[in-house]
Order: C-alpha cells, then sequence, then structure tokens
C-alpha cells in the first residue's frame, strides 16, 4: 500500500514538474478563484461581525427640546441611570456635540461657526443591557415627550440593513457559485490539457494492463498539489489585501464602521484550503474520466 | 489459447472482417497475413479488446472478449504483451522505466521491475541499455525494446503488429528471431505482417485474409 502511494505520489510529482507551466496555470486560476472566495468570506465575516455589534450595542441618543432647562437636564438623566436595564447615561451638552462635529469634519468648522455653538441640541447617550435589545422601542416610550424632541436609536435601519445584508449574501452565494463552477471549467480544460499533452504515454499505460485508478490517481494527487498551492497563494494575497487595503479602508471610513476589522478566523482559512483542493481534484476527477471515456 | 466463432465485425456499411472463425492452440505461432484493409489489424485489436466484435464469439485465453466490461478489460491485457509497427515507446522515460512500465501497473515491487527488466533487456540484445533514452536507440532497437516490454510481465500471448513494418531486412530478421525466442518458451505469438520473405523464412501457420474473410488458415 505505502509503495503504491510513493508510486502514485512519485508520477504525480513528476508529471508537475514535465508540465510545471500548465500546471501553474491551473494553480493560479485555483488562487484568483479561491482569492475571490476569501475576499466572500472575508467581507460576509466582518459584516456580520459589525452587525452583531450593532446587536448588542443596545443605544439610543434622547435629544432635549432646547427650553429644557440644564438642571431638568440633569434630573432626566439621573431617573434614566436609576431603571435596572440601563447600563450608561451620558449628557452631551449642545457644545460638546459640536466641538466634537469640528472635530470629525474639519471642512465644516466654518459653517458650525456660523450656525452658532447651539446648532446641534443637547442629548443622552444611553447604553442599555444587551437583554433589552428586543423591546427598545418599548423603553424609547417610556421618557418623556416633553423632555425630548427626538429619539434616535438606529433600530429600523439595522433591520432594513439586514435584510439588505440577506440579499447580499444571496447574490454572493450565487455569484460565487457561478464564480467556481466557471473555475471549475477553467481548470478542468487546464488539465485536459496535459492530459492530452501526455496522451501517447496513457494510451500506453492503458495497452499495457493499467486500470482506469491507475491512471487516474496521480492526476488526482496534482489536483490536491495544485489547488493546496492555489489556496496558498490566495491566502497569501488575502491576508496582503487585509493588511494594505482593508487597513486604510477602516482609515477612511472610520464614522461608519465601529466594529473592529478582523482578519479571517480559522475555520474560514480552513474552507478557503477544502475549497481550493477541491477545485483542483474535482477539476482533475472530470478531465480524466472525459478523456478516458475516449480511450479503449 | 484463442478461439473465434462466425467473428465478424462492421464499421457502419464497411465489413472489416466476416464470419470469422478459427482456433490457435497455446504455445502455437501464426502469422496473419494479407493485403492492406483486408481485416488483420482489426482481428488483432479485437484480441487485446481494443473493439469489440459486432457478431460471433471470440475467446482468448478462455474470456469472451465480446462480453468483457471495460473495468475488466486491464486484466485481459495483463496476460497479452502487445508490440506495434510504430514501437509505442514512451520518449521521455528511460528504456527501463518503459519496459518496467507493464509490471509497474501491476503493482510490481521495484526490486522485482529492475531484475526482471535487466533479464528481459538481455532476452531481446540489450543488455546494460536500461538507462538509454528510446529516441537515442536506433528503429531495430527501440522495436526490441518494446517486445522486452511486450514479454517483462511473462505474458501467454504475444500479439505483434507489423512489427518489422519500420525495419530494414537485418533488424526485421532479429526482431523475428526474437520472437521465435519468446514462442519456443512457451508463448503463443500471432504476428500480422504482409512480408512474405519473412513468412518464408521462419515458416509457421498463416491466417490469410482477403477483404476481411479467412480465405487460408
Amino acid at each position: 500500500m505505502t509503495q503504491r502511494l510513493q508510486l502514485v505520489f512519485r508520477r504525480a510529482l513528476r508529471s508537475l514538474w514535465e508540465n510545471a507551466y500548465l500546471n501553474a496555470v491551473s494553480a493560479g486560476v485555483i488562487a484568483a478563484t479561491t482569492l475571490l472566495f476569501g475576499v466572500y468570506l472575508s467581507v460576509q465575516f466582518n459584516v456580520n461581525n459589525m452587525v452583531d455589534t450593532w446587536d448588542k450595542d443596545v443605544h439610543l441618543s434622547a435629544y432635549f427640546h432646547p427650553d429644557v432647562p440644564e438642571q431638568r437636564r440633569f434630573n432626566v438623566r439621573d431617573e434614566i441611570a436609576a431603571h435596572p436595564e440601563v447600563i450608561k447615561v451620558r449628557y452631551v451638552s449642545s457644545d460638546a456635540a459640536n466641538l466634537w462635529m469640528q472635530a470629525r469634519m474639519p471642512a465644516m468648522e466654518t459653517v458650525l461657526a456660523e450656525l452658532g455653538s447651539d446648532t446641534l441640541p443637547a442629548s443622552l447617550e444611553i447604553s442599555l443591557s444587551a437583554a433589552r435589545a428586543n423591546d427598545i422601542d418599548a423603553f424609547a416610550g417610556t421618557l418623556s415627550v416633553t423632555d425630548f424632541s427626538d429619539i434616535d436609536y438606529g433600530q429600523e435601519w439595522i433591520e432594513k440593513f439586514q435584510g439588505f445584508l440577506s440579499l447580499l449574501k444571496l447574490l454572493g452565494a450565487v455569484m460565487g457559485s457561478l464564480i467556481l463552477i466557471a473555475a471549475l471549467f477553467l481548470v478542468m480544460n487546464t488539465v485536459h490539457l496535459v492530459v492530452y499533452n501526455r496522451k501517447n504515454e496513457l494510451e500506453i499505460q492503458k495497452l499495457v494492463g493499467a486500470t482506469d485508478g491507475y491512471i487516474t490517481a496521480p492526476f488526482l494527487v496534482e489536483g490536491l498539489i495544485q489547488g493546496l498551492l492555489g489556496a496558498m497563494f490566495a491566502f497569501i494575497g488575502l491576508a496582503a489585501v487585509h493588511r494594505l487595503l482593508v487597513a486604510r479602508l477602516k482609515d477612511t471610513f472610520e464614522l461608519a464602521i465601529t466594529a473592529e476589522l478582523q482578519f479571517l478566523p480559522g475555520p474560514y482559512i480552513a474552507m478557503l484550503f477544502v475549497a481550493g483542493s477541491l477545485l483542483g481534484v474535482g477539476a482533475a476527477f472530470l478531465a480524466v474520466n472525459r478523456f478516458l471515456a475516449k480511450v479503449t | 489459447m484463442i478461439r473465434a466463432y462466425h467473428v465478424a465485425k462492421r464499421y457502419g456499411d464497411v465489413h472489416a472482417l466476416r464470419d470469422v472463425t478459427v482456433k490457435l492452440a497455446k504455445g502455437e505461432f501464426c502469422y496473419v497475413t494479407g493485403p492492406s484493409g483486408a481485416g488483420k489489424t482489426t482481428l488483432l485489436k479485437m484480441l487485446y479488446g481494443s473493439t469489440q466484435p459486432t457478431e460471433g464469439k471470440l475467446l482468448v485465453g478462455g474470456i469472451d472478449v465480446a462480453r468483457l466490461s471495460r473495468r475488466r478489460l486491464p486484466y485481459l491485457r495483463r496476460n497479452i504483451g502487445i508490440v506495434f509497427q510504430d514501437f509505442k515507446l514512451i520518449d521521455s522515460r528511460t528504456v527501463g522505466e518503459n519496459v518496467g512500465l507493464a509490471l509497474e501497473v501491476l503493482g510490481s515491487s521495484r526490486d522485482l521491475i529492475n531484475r526482471r527488466v535487466s533479464a528481459v533487456l538481455n532476452i531481446v540484445g540489450l543488455p546494460g541499455r536500461g538507462s538509454d533514452y528510446p529516441p537515442t536507440l536506433s528503429g531495430g532497437e527501440q522495436q526490441r525494446v518494446a517486445v522486452a516490454r511486450a514479454i517483462v510481465n511473462d505474458p501467454s500471448i504475444l500479439l505483434a503488429d507489423e512489427p518489422t513494418g519500420n525495419l530494414d531486412g537485418a533488424m526485421a530478421i532479429e526482431v523475428m528471431e526474437i520472437l521465435r525466442a519468446i514462442n519456443l518458451r512457451g508463448t503463443t505469438v500471432m504476428v500480422a505482417t504482409h512480408d512474405t520473405g519473412l513468412m518464408n523464412r521462419f515458416p509457421y501457420r498463416k491466417l490469410r485474409f482477403e477483404a476481411g474473410r479467412l480465405v487460408e488458415s
């Protein structure tokens, strides 16, 4: 058994070496496809993370009417802080809100200065325990309408975004499947070229009594090696993209993205290698069988 | 060893073989002869399972090749050595690797392969040439390598399709001498040829075909 495995690996490595260019093309196609798959997984993973964070971060912004006196605002803050489901309440004065906005959007500094320091209303930033996530509406209803002009907790937006995300996942799955199928055919045709390159040799093997399994096995090993190499290149590419591009995106969209952008965890990386391997082995299997069906 | 009963082969409307009935005993040597297109190669192809008869029954070592499944075909071929006019050697493999291929597919150990390859290269008169590559050999030497590959696993039948067709007179005689020696060791040998000079020099039974019919046996 060991001897047969050794023989299969020796024949596979020899073929890889003798058809280095075509095998490199196969590995390249697998790498490109796996990289796309990795990008898809990465986006999905991070967006899911982000939404999870939003879900856990049950947070309300309650904006005071401008005519509510400051002492009353502090009293209201203390009343709300006494609620058992409230984790934290922070009072943000109109001046503080203005300064925050100026710091975040320096280009708007002149406009904000002209509008005056009380342009933005004072507010309470309220954090609730995660257990209250589902009845945030009810909590918002307990807040006095005479004190607050507007209460914003973005739940509706999150729900809409989750709907959009589901659609995006579906589209991603469809596109991903199409890309994988296209790659499968592309790799299969490249392997077919390798097979035809060795047509004479394979026909001779058949004539001396080689079984289909004997002929197919080294191609499957070649496919596996191509797949693993392709996945490795995709992994390196993905790590590079994460390090360079994603870091910049994070800086650019700091306002919008609150969750920490993360690299794919172990199980996702394993999926990447499994996908590459399946692509390589599957394409090799289909290509060799297509050839063997024509040879007697 | 080989029995054909009313065997016929058609390719569309073309009759490659018609109503062939013949028997070949174990250890026999015979020629399959006739003009081009007479059906010589078709008969040999049927014997090693490359094509199947459209009619009749063809038994090779007791196996009906007409009913042989694709899965079982390799096991029939492991008992048949085949030599072709164009040698069918793998140029990128050494002589030793080419000859050893027939044992490699059987899963033989490296040690056994090396010993057998060395032995058959001696038989065909190419001792110590195992590490050469086929393109560096003459036509006669390449054909002898092909014969060595055909006999390395000690098959009970050796089929040779125009084995001397690409060789000059002296080389053709050398190859025929080897085939005769193999036959003397008990292997059934069937040689397709239309070289009458060779058949006269090495007189054996002749199966003469004309337009797909067996006209002399």
